[in-house]
């Protein structure tokens, strides 16, 4: 069976966010760009999976600048995965998550699988349509905040859970399906150097700009655009509370949570 | 932009507070247009005869309780057909933003979630500000027309005032072609052993506790401190990775997010993961040994000593203040 795992290009942890000189977005400059996140979550999953059903394919793509969608597709493969198709952003074309769906959906029609795995939201947007939003292109149901997928045998069904307000629900379903995982529930694995060196020589499949533009035409008009991107102001450290007493600690805290701050119940 | 479709979502009390602040939403870019409310599940529209929307579309199926997302677009798009709306609210929840992402291509429209503050223009022009980057950066949006969908963050937008009368509601008509869509495939339901309060994405104010109790014996301070708020009740990541308290608890980066109206930390250093979890809470409390714990960086108040205590002493206060006994509150 083919396993599908969407991994995106984001900003490695300890980058020092800057906006670009116009303002309107992240400056790229000197940013690493890493497989992090619910992306690791997720690619930890399929190669479960492929461990426990032999003859599984797991393959990851990245839609993205191709110099970055590599990257982690390197990565993925270094951790595991037997194939990566790198989805070219046309240049200049609008980052909104229902473009990235379109282009997604356009190399899963390519290189289609009975399973797609991704992680819940990225770390970098958060807005967390690109896995409903492929599933929908698909015709296939999706799976939300889920944990620990097994496949029945012959992977025409699989368990779940989600991980939703309150508890965990258990879930089992048909394939084909799209599961959105969870983050840091699964312990992701570290790739091993002479994994990380053989990747450097992987071969990639490559979905050309000028397809991904053809087949996000259609969503162009609606896509978000992008008027400010910004730091927020530094906060200015902890208005530190005076006291003698733990007694008037105490009081002093409540007094100015209920009169100064307005959040007292 | 006229008219603007809210998903009412249910709990097991009635209708979700996210789902109250998204009509106060839809209501702001509604542009003079009706507010319709979308009630799914069992039962007739009493769960939400306070809320302050024009008119309820209900579809009274208990099979529904649980519906999947597919569904859920299905009928949000029959809901806007019915009502002439081209805008769509859902509570950014773990469901509705799984909603949303169908929705968007289903019914196209342009849509953006965690959203936390917008302007809606004279001339029909929507700008959306959402956190990125766990909180660490902002982005301002503009969504073209004409049909939007919008998750506001829950907590982000106040809850409109209740409406003095029950709104008029209609059964809506089941699309075509809706019997064949998937349904959830729900097998059963294990609850967060242990866990009391409300729940850590919803609760206006969370009380969270670090590696500064020292022992998971004393984490019943925290909890305490939690129960005489209301609170929901959180952990660090030291905390839950030694077992004091299961990993649903953690909150940051590799945990949970929460933006509560109060965010409480309790011997907790501040590592840049736990930061990233609870920074866009609006007033942040740290009670930490050490004065110079980065927690203190992003705080807005401070109270440097011994938890332990402080921790009762506080708990004593606020009990006395909001008129609770020795019991706990209901």
């Amino acid at each position: 069976m083919e396993i599908a795992v969407l991994v995106k290009p984001v900003p490695d942890a300890e980058t020092r966010l800057r906006p670009d000189p116009a303002g309107k977005g992240l400056d790229p400059e000197g940013v690493k760009w890493v497989l992090a996140g619910y992306d690791e979550s997720a690619v930890e999953q399929a190669l479960l999976l492929k461990e426990s059903a032999p003859g599984t394919t797991v393959r990851a793509i990245s839609y993205g600048p191709a110099v970055r969608a590599d990257e982690v597709l390197r990565a993925a493969i270094a951790l595991g995965c037997d194939r990566a198709t790198s989805v070219e952003a046309p240049a200049g074309v609008a980052d909104d998550p229902l473009v990235t769906a379109a282009a997604l959906h356009l190399a899963l029609s390519r290189f289609p699988a009975s399973l797609v795995l991704c992680g819940k939201q990225t770390g970098d947007h958060e807005s967390g349509l690109v896995g409903p939003a492929v599933a929908e292109l698909l015709a296939v149901p999706e799976y939300g905040v889920a944990v620990n997928v097994r496949l029945d045998a012959g992977g025409a069904e699989m368990t779940l859970q989600q991980s939703v307000e309150g508890g965990l629900l258990r879930l089992r379903a048909k394939l084909p399906a799209l599961v959105a995982l969870q983050q840091a529930w699964n312990d992701p694995r570290t790739a091993k150097l002479p994994n990380i060196l053989k990747s450097r020589k992987a071969p990639i499949d490559r979905v050309p700009a000028a397809d991904v533009a053809a087949a996000v035409a259609a969503r162009l008009p609606l896509a978000t655009r992008r008027l400010a991107f910004r730091l927020p102001p530094p906060r200015t450290g902890a208005k530190m509370i005076e006291y003698k007493t733990p007694e008037e600690a105490a009081q002093k805290l409540v007094r100015i949570l209920r009169e100064k701050a307005k959040v007292f119940p | 932009m006229t008219g603007a479709v809210v998903w009412l979502e249910r709990t097991s009390t009635g209708v979700a507070g996210a789902s109250r602040e998204a009509v106060g939403v839809a209501r702001s870019i509604a542009g003079g247009g009706p507010v319709v409310g979308l009630l799914v599940g069992a039962g007739g529209p009493s769960a939400a005869e306070r809320i302050p929307v024009d008119r309820l579309l209900l579809v009274d199926a208990p099979g529904l309780a649980d519906a999947s997302s597919a569904q859920l677009a299905a009928l949000l798009a029959a809901a806007a057909a019915a009502s002439g709306a081209d805008s769509m609210v859902l509570a950014g929840t773990a469901r509705g933003r799984d909603v949303v992402g169908r929705l968007a291509v289903r019914w196209g429209a342009a849509a953006a979630t965690n959203v936390t503050d917008l302007v809606a223009g004279g001339s029909g022009e929507l700008h959306v500000t959402r956190p990125v980057f766990g909180g660490r950066a902002s982005e301002t949006l503009e969504l073209p027309g004409p049909r939007r969908i919008l998750a506001p963050r829950p907590h982000a937008f106040a809850e409109p005032p209740p409406a003095s009368a029950a709104p008029p509601s209609e059964a809506l008509v089941l699309p075509d072609g809706f019997s064949a869509l998937p349904g959830r495939g729900m097998e059963g339901f294990e609850p967060t052993v242990g866990s009391k309060g409300p729940e850590l994405g919803e609760a206006s104010i969370v009380v969270s506790g670090g590696r500064g109790l020292r022992t998971p014996e004393s984490f019943h301070l925290v909890e305490e401190l939690a129960e005489s708020l209301g609170a929901a009740v959180g952990a660090s990541r030291a905390v839950t990775d030694a077992g004091w308290r299961p990993s649903s608890y953690q909150v940051g980066q590799t945990g949970r997010a929460v933006s509560p109206q109060l965010y409480i930390a309790v011997g907790i250093s501040g590592a840049i993961q736990h930061i990233v979890g609870m920074v866009s809470s609006r007033v942040i409390v740290a009670i930490n040994s050490d004065a110079q714990a980065p927690i203190f960086k992003v705080a807005d108040y401070g109270i440097v000593g011994d938890l332990f205590p402080i921790l009762p002493a506080l708990t004593a206060e606020i009990r006395r203040q909001r008129g609770l006994t020795g019991s706990a509150p209901g």
